[in-house]
């Protein structure tokens, strides 16, 4: 029962009715939409023609469990139909965006890492001090600051203001990944500061729990430097929380990068899932969500899968 | 800051926030709404700390007065998520077994979503509007509020007092309102006020992505959207409202982490 395979096996079968209530749910909201949704999408450009044609195509006149068992059956194989506006496969159109998102996501996770941790494990080894109490107050600020006005603060600082960087745009990395990063840098901060903040709380925590414990005293009462103690004993057994909490920032992240992606005119999935939204291109809407909420319960799987190995406490559960 | 200070400074920030706009009418302010076209764009004077929009009207009085919205649909959005959430999770953490799993499991499904998209997916589907906004919101918020209070019970309908009061032949309804209720209320209270800070973040967001409050109310979010079309010539346009976001979440927040560590020692803030 313990194994970490078991353990993994029954989260993914978990996971599987999970994503099955997901689908309902959406497929469901978008039918809630008041009107005829053919009408919805053709908006002012509707012509009778236009909205047979949409009916037969998306085939709003069958019984909606056939509709949606319909719409099931083709995302599993990968087809989540065509964007009547662009005359374009969605699934085909997701997947060209998608490598701006997780590109997106990835720094942002690395940039969060890199500032949070450092930040909690300063203030956690020295309980009370100055940089302790430095560290509490910007995790404080970062955790309140709105992540769609820090990324506006970004550019009329950095790109308007001193030019350093470009205030939107996008370069993919086959043309140049030097260009790629440099255009990708204010969008990742961006994102990454408020993650950053929340890591950086509970790295505090963490460290904090681990250094009252009765092996840190003994390390240091046995004359160990302090140093030793932080790296050798406290960090490793402080870990386990702070991946996990990791994760679930990575998650947070896919979110917000619909809001950084629109600031910063990023082609990825959260701007198409905004530009849908804003032309009531429900379809299309439909389909992103369900795949930004896909990869959002995919990352919260594999964190909690991750955290069941490293610590084989949580399995007993 | 000790404990007690970061409560007492977040409960001010809140109080005051507050008071300021109720009272939005009675402060020496200007109008809201009027516009005149000889002082658009003027930067922040004395008289007008916050500087002027491009249609003249005072950033600063519009900032007090979208605090109504803001926090008008951060409290609607919480109360709606405690009416809903806190009946369910009440009775899947009392009864467990079947119960729990058909209360729980679709809530899971809703929480198994990134908050603001699928906050920005209902809008998709009710439109726009304050009302909408805090119905969204507590759409969202309903499974955590649910999940908080089923804890609570969990934790609390196995205390040795609940049993007695059980074996001294108390009914359910009587179990639950004065002996399981009030404990799960603690863990509550903080969860609120995260809650708001979080809502009020996500109205911003979603007026600011134009799925949220309708103009022309005035709405945080909305001002730092017409505000980047001046960001140069007018960058008061988008700072101002950018920090009153700030400053009413950075004070539930406070309040909530002085909640928090007041309520549970052993959590170890200081």
């Amino acid at each position: 029962m313990s194994s970490p395979w078991v353990y993994a096996a029954r989260r993914l079968l978990l996971a599987v009715p999970l994503l099955f209530g997901m689908s309902v749910l959406i497929f469901g909201l978008m039918r809630l939409v008041p009107g005829d949704p053919a009408v919805a999408v053709l908006g002012y450009k509707a012509t009778p023609e236009g909205i047979r044609a949409l009916r037969e195509a998306f085939h709003l006149d069958e019984p909606l469990p056939t509709q949606y068992l319909r719409w099931l059956a083709g995302a599993l194989r990968g087809d989540l139909g065509v964007d009547f506006r662009q005359n374009e496969p969605i699934g085909r159109m997701i997947l060209d965006r998608l490598p701006v998102t997780l590109e997106l996501t990835l720094l942002a996770t690395l940039g969060a890492a890199l500032l949070g941790i450092p930040l909690g494990v300063l203030g956690g080894a020295r309980r009370g001090s100055v940089a302790d109490r430095t560290a509490l107050a910007v995790g404080l600020l970062g955790v309140s600051i709105p992540d769609f006005w820090l990324g506006i603060m970004l550019i009329l600082g950095f790109a308007l203001g001193v030019g350093l960087f470009p205030s939107g745009g996008w370069v993919p990395i086959s043309e140049s990944l030097l260009e790629n990063l440099w255009h990708l840098a204010l969008p990742a901060l961006t994102l990454a500061i408020g993650r950053a903040a929340v890591l950086g709380r509970l790295t505090r925590a963490a460290v904090l729990d681990v250094v009252q414990r009765g092996f840190v005293q003994f390390a240091r009462a046995k004359g160990l430097a302090e140093r030793a103690v932080l790296f050798r004993h406290v960090l490793p057994n402080a870990a386990i929380p702070i991946v996990t909490v990791l994760g679930l920032q990575v998650g947070y992240m896919l979110g917000g990068a619909i809001v950084v992606e629109m600031i910063f005119t990023l082609p990825g999935v959260g701007r198409m899932t905004l530009d849908a939204v804003l032309e009531r291109n429900y379809p299309v809407v439909q389909s992103t969500v369900l795949v930004i909420g896909a990869m959002f319960m995919l990352v919260n799987l594999v964190t909690d899968i991750l955290y069941g190995v490293i610590d084989p406490r949580v399995r007993r559960r | 800051m000790t404990r007690g200070r970061v409560t007492l400074v977040g409960f001010l920030i809140v109080v005051a926030l507050a008071l300021a706009a109720l009272g939005a009418d009675l402060l020496p302010l200007g109008s809201p709404t009027e516009i005149s076209k000889d002082q658009a764009l003027r930067g922040p004077t004395a008289a007008e700390p916050f500087g002027m929009d491009d249609l003249g009207r005072s950033v600063l009085s519009r900032v007090i007065h979208a605090y109504r919205v803001s926090l008008g649909v951060a409290i609607a959005a919480a109360l709606l998520a405690l009416l809903i959430g806190g009946p369910l999770g009440l009775v899947a953490g009392y009864a467990e077994g079947v119960p729990d799993q058909l209360i729980m499991r679709p809530l899971d499904v809703l929480m198994a979503f990134p908050a603001i998209l699928l906050a920005i997916a209902l809008m998709s589907v009710f439109g726009t509007g304050a009302l909408l906004v805090a119905v969204a919101l507590a759409v969202v918020y309903t499974p955590i509020v649910a999940r908080v209070v089923r804890a609570a019970v969990l934790a609390t309908k196995v205390e040795l007092y609940v049993d007695g009061a059980r074996a001294l032949g108390a009914s359910v309804p009587r179990l639950l309102l004065s002996h399981i209720v009030p404990n799960a209320a603690t863990p509550v209270l903080v969860q609120a006020s995260v809650l708001m800070a979080i809502g009020i973040l996500i109205e911003a967001a979603l007026s600011f992505l134009g799925v949220g409050v309708r103009p022309p109310t005035p709405s945080l979010g909305l001002m730092l959207a017409d505000g980047r079309s001046f960001m140069l010539q007018a960058p008061w346009m988008v700072i101002f409202p950018g920090l009153a976001i700030m400053l009413a979440v950075l004070g539930f927040n406070m309040l909530a982490d002085g909640l928090r560590d007041w309520l549970d020692p052993a959590s170890g803030g200081r």
